[in-house]
């Protein structure tokens, strides 16, 4: 962890157009929450669709996508990586400190307006539970991306891949699949946590705890590698 | 000074040729764009993503045709078809959209083009057309596939008639999900100089879009909302489309003409705004 890199990181993050593309996320996540109550849908299917369709399976993944490859992967892709390379810092604390920026964004633009969503729909418990379980989920798909940022040069289309056609189509055919699928642990943790019997998952809470941690650790330890032995190269193809 | 100087004649000549029009050159661009959105004539990294998607979708259609063989029951139409494969069509267009326009922005390659006589609108209408015509090979390849395995098992001429009938209503749903699919995500990547972000910007107004629609829709019950919302999602606006013609898509009541209004009117308004984005581009 370096805080002069965590700045730069940060700095760079918001400092840029796509920053404005996580914005709007958070706020229709809770405006169709709002319109929904406005309807007076049934909580457990405001639940179902809002906060597991549009905030576990959409927003979550996306804002984390883009801010977890945003960190190292547009630093790399222009090439001003280097400057940060020829320092005197390890490596490793070079990952930890885009971990924690990218983790730490990611977990704010989502467990807020889950929070909040969560809150509308079912009461503090129900918003708090799902506020957790996005802060875990924005911890492992930020170590997953960043790794992918690193040991790929396209890693947002690769996180794509994951996301839609792993997570969002063999998960929900194969039950399997769900066993390596970020997006179950955080539906267990979530149910978990806010004690609530609306979700269904067939994660049980000891793997999704391991895996998450597996997936973290894995994760930042990948990047770490790669970075130590990382290749400059201009863009490709 | 010598006595006599000379001009020697070294050669220079006029081009005498065929000077091939503004069409012609709007052509190649065309032809171009088509070939990178497979990756034809670049890297085999460049060949990865595209090829993908096309392996899945093409799997879809051999097991469609491997279990009409066997249990001669249709899996799937052919105008359900396109819906099937719609997320992995939004991958592909999150990778090949980006790959047509976002890498001239970058590369600042934009002023060479226009400093030839293929002006702004015929390099934006090239690209828009080069990702509609390989979308809508994406979708309709398969779909052949799938006919050619029911023409050879069916049982009579009139069978493949029949077949032959369907393929044509799933060209037709396939050329509807191909313009809204690339007139919409070409207008979201040419704002976007950098691939990566690209990609994400059309996927996230893709699902997004498509979350809040299926939630009014949820919403709606069996009222006018839930036959309204659809318009609102590039995924179930062609659906809407294909009810309206055929009647067997998702429910829109009466509402299936406001479809086919919608889809012109989405189409037509990307374009336009396509077209004055390349006039206002900064070289």
């Amino acid at each position: 962890m370096n805080m002069t890199i965590a700045w730069i990181t940060a700095r760079g993050l918001f400092g840029r157009k796509r920053f404005l593309l996580l914005l709007p996320m958070p706020i229709i996540l809770i405006g169709v929450t709002a319109v929904g109550l406005a309807f007076d849908a049934p909580a457990a299917d405001l639940a179902e669709t809002v906060l597991l369709g549009l905030g576990v399976a959409t927003v979550l993944p996306l804002v984390s996508l883009i801010v977890g490859t945003g960190v190292l992967g547009s630093e790399i892709d222009d090439g001003t990586v280097v400057h940060i390379l020829a320092k005197p810092i390890p490596r490793g604390r070079i990952i930890m400190a885009k971990l924690a920026v990218a983790a730490s964004v990611s977990a704010v633009a989502t467990a807020v307006p889950m929070f909040a969503a969560g809150a509308m729909i079912g009461g503090t418990r129900l918003g708090a539970g799902f506020a957790l379980a996005c802060v875990a989920g924005a911890l492992a798909y930020s170590a997953l991306f960043l790794a992918l940022s690193v040991l790929t040069r396209r890693p947002v289309l690769l996180g794509l891949l994951y996301v839609v056609i792993w997570e969002g189509l063999i998960s929900n055919l194969v039950a399997g699949t769900r066993t390596v699928s970020v997006q179950h642990y955080v539906i267990r943790f979530a149910a978990e946590l806010s004690g609530s019997e609306w979700f269904r998952t067939t994660v049980s809470t000891a793997v999704a705890a391991v895996m998450t941690a597996v997936v973290t650790v894995a994760g930042t330890w990948l990047a770490a590698r790669r970075l130590r032995s990382f290749s400059v190269a201009g863009e490709t193809s | 000074m010598s006595e006599q100087s000379v001009i020697h004649d070294i050669g220079y000549q006029r081009y005498s040729g065929v000077r091939l029009s503004r069409g012609y050159a709007a052509r190649s661009l065309f032809e171009h764009g088509l070939r990178v959105a497979f990756g034809l004539g670049r890297s085999a990294k460049a060949k990865i993503f595209p090829w993908i998607v096309i392996g899945l979708v093409t799997l879809l259609a051999v097991v469609i045709v491997a279990v009409k063989a066997q249990t001669g029951e249709m899996m799937l139409s052919y105008q359900a078809f396109p819906s099937a494969v719609s997320t992995v069509a939004m991958v592909f267009l999150a990778v090949v959209a980006p790959e047509l326009v976002s890498r001239d922005l970058r590369n600042q390659t934009l002023p060479l083009y226009f400093s030839r006589p293929v002006g702004r609108a015929d390099y934006a209408l090239a690209k828009l057309s080069a990702l509609a015509v390989a979308v809508f090979l994406l979708l309709a390849g398969p779909q052949t596939l799938v006919f050619l395995g029911s023409a050879f098992t069916a049982p009579d001429t009139s069978g493949v008639a029949a077949e032959a009938r369907g393929l044509l209503g799933g060209w037709v749903v396939s050329a509807a999900y191909a313009l809204i699919f690339s007139s919409l995500s070409v207008l979201i990547a040419s704002v976007a100089s950098r691939r990566a972000f690209a990609a994400g910007a059309i996927v996230v107004v893709f699902m997004v879009s498509s979350g809040v629609a299926g939630l009014l829709i949820a919403l709606g019950g069996e009222g006018p909302m839930s036959r309204i919302a659809p318009l609102f999602s590039p995924f179930l606006l062609p659906e809407g489309l294909r009810s309206w013609l055929y009647g067997t898509s998702i429910d829109v009541g009466a509402y299936g003409p406001l479809y086919g209004l919608a889809t012109l009117l989405l189409v037509a308004g990307c374009t336009g705004l396509l077209v004055l984005r390349y006039r206002k581009v900064s070289l």
